[in-house]
């Protein structure tokens, strides 16, 4: 079966209010272009699972398609705050379901493997574990006495992550081998999206069969989109744009600069290469990418 | 730039990398997470110096990376060069932390109590939050998991150093004691370093514990700084060891040569 989509298609597969796991981690390897089309088709009411992310849900957030955040952290590190996403949880507009970054992965698994629970360590002795006591419980083994967190299943409607190669069927190859933490979420996903730099030939992977991350039958829908992470990274084709975080924040402290931004830079182009064009085209394009060793 | 530190031919950010590398020797195995300048200095440091066997994990994922200089991020391929291997989050990084294959972490935290517990979620109630933070990410975790945590900061002060932090993202000592035994948690907070002063841990009450101050600062400085009262060693105290030229030269030459560590001052220009 041919699961290649173009960008549009794949995104039209997403319902409004649906749990949605956004692939990458902080400034690496987001599915952007897929994000800013989902801003386009003006979705609602998602509910996003982002375990370390930034401008990805900086930017649902923005656009008012989100309803919940499902996080362990949200910044643009060194360069501060998730602006939009900071004032909406501040103000109340998007609820913040908040745990640590393993407590998230123990949740995913235990939804992975159909597991009531995954127990573990992480997270005793501190406040995060009294914000949800209904998905993460503090128990004791009946055995050996030792306290350890009980994490319930986390289902995901959607997982989208952004890889380096796929072929038509919808094998995948992420390479070289850096998951970030997108085999957990492809993993508790009910449907998994998966955009990539190219389309590959079929042989390819029947060559080098252990370069392959996800096989068929775990995909559901590929788009080839080239630059599809800009402006996060795709290791090691190209690193992130930091002019353009730089920019997004600077617009962000005032609302008519963001609504100028935001229309030029962001929403307004209608292709991800357009996008890529309307800030700096092929000279942000030559700025990002990696010497080729 | 930071001011040279009267007596001692260095600035502030090269007293605090060397004073943390001096903590670390062949058996350290390290990791780095975000805005992690500091640490990141003082592990290639020490490498470079006392401890060539020394583990770190770039970003938490490049393993043995010797990148020629640092990017503007400590949690991206900027820092990769040289890896022997770029291992993966879920199968090889929480398994090896878990496993204490990894033994040492640094924190910084936006706020930080005698106990060495940090903040880093909220400032405010956590349902009507003053400022919302970027929010723990790993520090919950990693509490729990990593036997050897350091902590440091560049900005000591009142704000930080608080009496009773606004959430506990992330666990030293918990309560103080045996809290942390109790819990069946390994190792516990070490050392924290800041711009004024080094401070361990007083083994019992494990409370934080003035352990050198800095070349001209006074403890009256210290004491205005921090929300808690500081525990003192027995004696005088102490001035914190000064590098050599030898430590220098290999920070701003081989380890740091653009200065990133700067991003971490609030004078710093970005």
């Amino acid at each position: 079966m041919d699961k290649v989509l173009k960008i549009e298609q794949a995104a039209a597969l997403v319902t409004d209010g649906s749990i949605l796991a956004l692939g990458g981690l902080s400034m690496n390897s987001s599915p952007m272009a897929f994000v800013r089309e989902l801003i386009r088709q003006g979705k609602k009411n998602l509910t996003l699972v982002a375990i370390v992310n930034g401008m990805a849900v900086d930017w649902l957030v923005a656009a008012d398609c989100v309803r919940r955040v499902i996080s362990g952290l949200v910044s643009f590190e060194g360069m501060g705050l998730a602006p939009n996403f900071r004032h909406a949880v501040e103000s109340g507009v998007v609820t913040l379901e908040e745990y640590s970054e393993y407590l998230l992965i123990a949740r995913l698994r235990a939804a992975a493997t159909n597991l009531p629970f995954i127990p573990t360590k992480a997270g005793l002795g501190t406040d995060v574990i009294g914000l949800h006591p209904e998905t993460t419980r503090l128990e004791t083994d009946p055995v050996t006495g030792e306290a350890y967190v009980a994490c319930t299943p986390l289902p995901v409607d959607v997982a989208i992550v952004h890889a380096h190669a796929a072929d038509v069927l919808g094998n995948v190859r992420v390479d070289p081998k850096l998951l970030w933490m997108d085999n957990e979420i492809v993993n508790a996903a009910a449907k998994t999206i998966v955009t990539v730099e190219t389309i590959v030939p079929h042989s390819s992977f029947i060559a080098e069969p252990h370069r392959t991350t996800w096989p068929r039958f775990i995909t559901d829908a590929v788009a080839e989109v080239p630059w599809g992470a800009y402006p996060t990274s795709c290791f090691p084709k190209y690193g992130h744009d930091k002019a353009f975080f730089s920019a997004y924040s600077k617009a962000a402290r005032n609302p008519e600069c963001f609504r100028t931004f935001w229309d030029s830079r962001l929403a307004g182009p209608d292709t991800h290469a357009a996008f890529l064009q309307a800030n700096g085209g092929a000279a942000t394009v030559n700025r990002i990418r990696r010497p080729t060793t | 730039m930071n001011m040279v530190i009267a007596g001692a031919d260095c600035t502030i950010d090269e007293l605090m990398v060397v004073t943390l590398a001096r903590q670390f020797d062949n058996s350290t195995r390290a990791f780095n997470g975000a805005v992690s300048f500091i640490p990141v200095c003082a592990y290639l440091l020490a490498r470079k110096t006392h401890a060539p066997e020394l583990v770190w994990a770039a970003s938490s994922i490049a393993i043995d990376a010797d990148p020629a200089c640092l990017g503007e991020s400590t949690l991206s391929d900027s820092i990769w060069d040289g890896a022997v291997m770029l291992s993966n989050s879920p199968f090889d990084f929480w398994a090896w932390a878990q496993g204490m294959r990894y033994n040492t972490f640094a924190f910084r935290g936006a706020q930080i109590d005698r106990y060495g517990n940090v903040n880093n979620t909220v400032i405010g109630s956590y349902d009507e939050p003053k400022v919302r933070l970027p929010g723990g990410g790993g520090m919950a975790d990693l509490g729990c998991m990593i036997p050897d945590i350091y902590l440091w900061s560049t900005t000591h002060s009142p704000k930080i150093f608080v009496e009773q932090l606004d959430f506990r993202s992330g666990i030293g000592w918990g309560d103080g004691g045996d809290h942390r035994e109790k819990l069946g948690l390994p190792g516990g907070r070490k050392l924290c370093v800041t711009n004024l002063c080094v401070m361990d841990f007083h083994p019992e009450s494990r409370a934080m514990r003035l352990k050198s101050l800095h070349p001209g600062i006074i403890l009256e400085t210290v004491r205005e700084s921090t929300g808690f009262e500081v525990l003192l060693p027995e004696g005088e105290v102490p001035v914190t060891e000064t590098p050599t030229e030898e430590e220098l030269r290999i920070l701003r030459e081989e380890v740091d040569p653009t200065s990133m560590r700067l991003r971490e001052f609030p004078q710093a220009e970005n």
